[in-house]
């Protein structure tokens, strides 16, 4: 990705790290469920906040 | 009955036979030493480790900024907390703006890169080391945390005692001069840029705002514990406090106590100067935890709103007496613990220079006196 397209991120909300529409702009239509996709990604993408501002607060 | 609630770190060790290198190296043997210690001691609550910063995840990322037992300090001190210089802090004053506009990307693009010995820069060739160092310090931290909620059923089932807290927090200012600016660098800052601390502290409120909540006792019945650290005068001015530290982190508490979570307030330090405006927040949602201050003063002032713990001083439970103990402890039942509120611990985390005779007296007089 480039600097300038970085800089166009959605902007990373708490809990946020790669947003959801950044990654939904990969795909055209999805054929199935984009619910659960985005769910999943955003429960895991979570993970990673969570892991840097661990170690920023607890570590 | 008047609870006991002791923050035993390095002083669990000791009482369980582990070195300070042991505790800190293995989280598991941590985990052993307060559920010996909770059961040794008829505990009410007890922190699941109290030796929180383990090595398995500093050592995995690569973090610069400790000095570890039995590795870069001898193997019976605790783990040690480095600031780097002033001209090596890890976060340039050039980098208020990018801090500000995007904290979490700056967190890992480039604070990380910083304080890691094994993460590479934004650019830089990737490292086998830099991708072991996220995939490990994940895994770690996973592992981890979930430890500790095997560790809260062991410590009700085996001890019967409560784990004792759920959920951190700092205040924007402290994590700006803990683990960003460093502390002179910020006090720097607070007087040639006041208005860029300001805005990077407010940057930075809904993130550790998420990370107490996310941590946070889904059952409502532990608080989240904030971490005070050098946002009191002296280290800052009155007008640094009322301006900056209090503005940014009293909003964060409010919402922690609408979400139904009281929080801690461990006031390492001298804090009751400041105690007019804790008195700001809602009553209850907050319990005093006494370092430096005097308890009785600190009853005076805030019991009638939130509760208190600790306030019996460390140099008294490591150098003195069981008599002395037992007295000064005896004397907080009768003046701050009579009309309840109040939770029994030390002013500060004990380590391993804590007396196990004089943590037996201070427990077994709160059991025979702190009878409502």
């Amino acid at each position: 990705m480039s600097d300038k397209q970085e800089k166009q991120v959605t902007e990373r909300r708490p809990g946020v790290c790669v947003p959801w529409e950044e990654k939904r702009a990969e795909w055209g239509d999805l054929p199935g469920d984009e619910g659960i996709v985005k769910r999943v990604w955003e429960e895991t993408d979570s993970l990673a906040h969570m892991y840097i501002w661990h170690l920023l607060v607890s570590f | 009955m008047v609870p006991i609630r002791p923050f035993v770190a390095e002083f669990a060790a000791k009482y369980a036979g582990y070195t300070c290198q042991e505790v800190t190296q293995d989280y598991r043997l941590a985990f052993d030493a307060a559920c010996k210690c909770a059961a040794g001691f008829d505990w009410d609550a007890v922190v699941g480790n109290m030796v929180y910063v383990w090595a398995g995840v500093t050592q995995a990322v690569g973090l610069k900024y400790y000095g570890m037992p039995g590795v870069e300090i001898g193997p019976e001190t605790g783990f040690q907390y480095r600031e780097p210089s002033e001209d090596e802090a890890f976060m340039r004053v050039e980098d208020y703006e990018a801090l500000i506009e995007d904290p979490t990307g700056y967190l890992f693009n480039v604070w990380l890169p910083r304080v890691s010995r094994d993460v590479v820069g934004m650019g830089e060739l990737a490292t086998f080391r830099n991708n072991m160092s996220f995939l490990k310090g994940g895994m770690a931290m996973l592992s981890y945390f979930m430890g500790f909620g095997s560790q809260a059923q062991r410590l009700r089932e085996e001890c019967g005692t409560a784990s004792a807290i759920a959920g951190i927090l700092k205040a924007p200012l402290d994590i700006l001069g803990d683990k960003l600016r460093g502390y002179v660098g910020l006090t720097m800052d607070l007087h040639e840029r006041p208005k860029q601390v300001l805005r990077a502290c407010e940057a930075l409120q809904p993130h550790l705002l998420h990370v107490a909540l996310a941590g946070a006792d889904p059952a409502k019945q532990v608080p989240v514990t904030i971490w005070m650290h050098r946002g009191c005068v002296p280290f800052v001015t009155p007008a640094q406090f009322n301006e900056v530290y209090w503005p940014t982190l009293k909003p964060i508490i409010e919402e922690i106590w609408r979400q139904g979570h009281q929080v801690l307030f461990y006031a390492e330090g001298q804090w009751l100067q400041h105690a007019d405006a804790f008195l700001e927040l809602p009553e209850g949602s907050i319990i005093y935890h006494v370092d430096r201050d005097d308890v009785f003063e600190v009853h005076k002032k805030v019991h009638h709103k939130f509760a208190i713990s600790g306030g019996v001083p460390n140099f008294l439970l490591s150098y003195g007496k069981p008599e002395e103990v037992r007295a000064f402890c005896k004397k907080v039942i009768e003046e701050v613990a009579a009309d309840g509120g109040y939770i029994m611990d030390a002013s500060a985390i004990m380590q391993n220079d804590t007396s196990i005779e004089n943590v037996r007296a201070m427990t077994e007089v709160t059991r025979e006196y702190g009878v409502y």
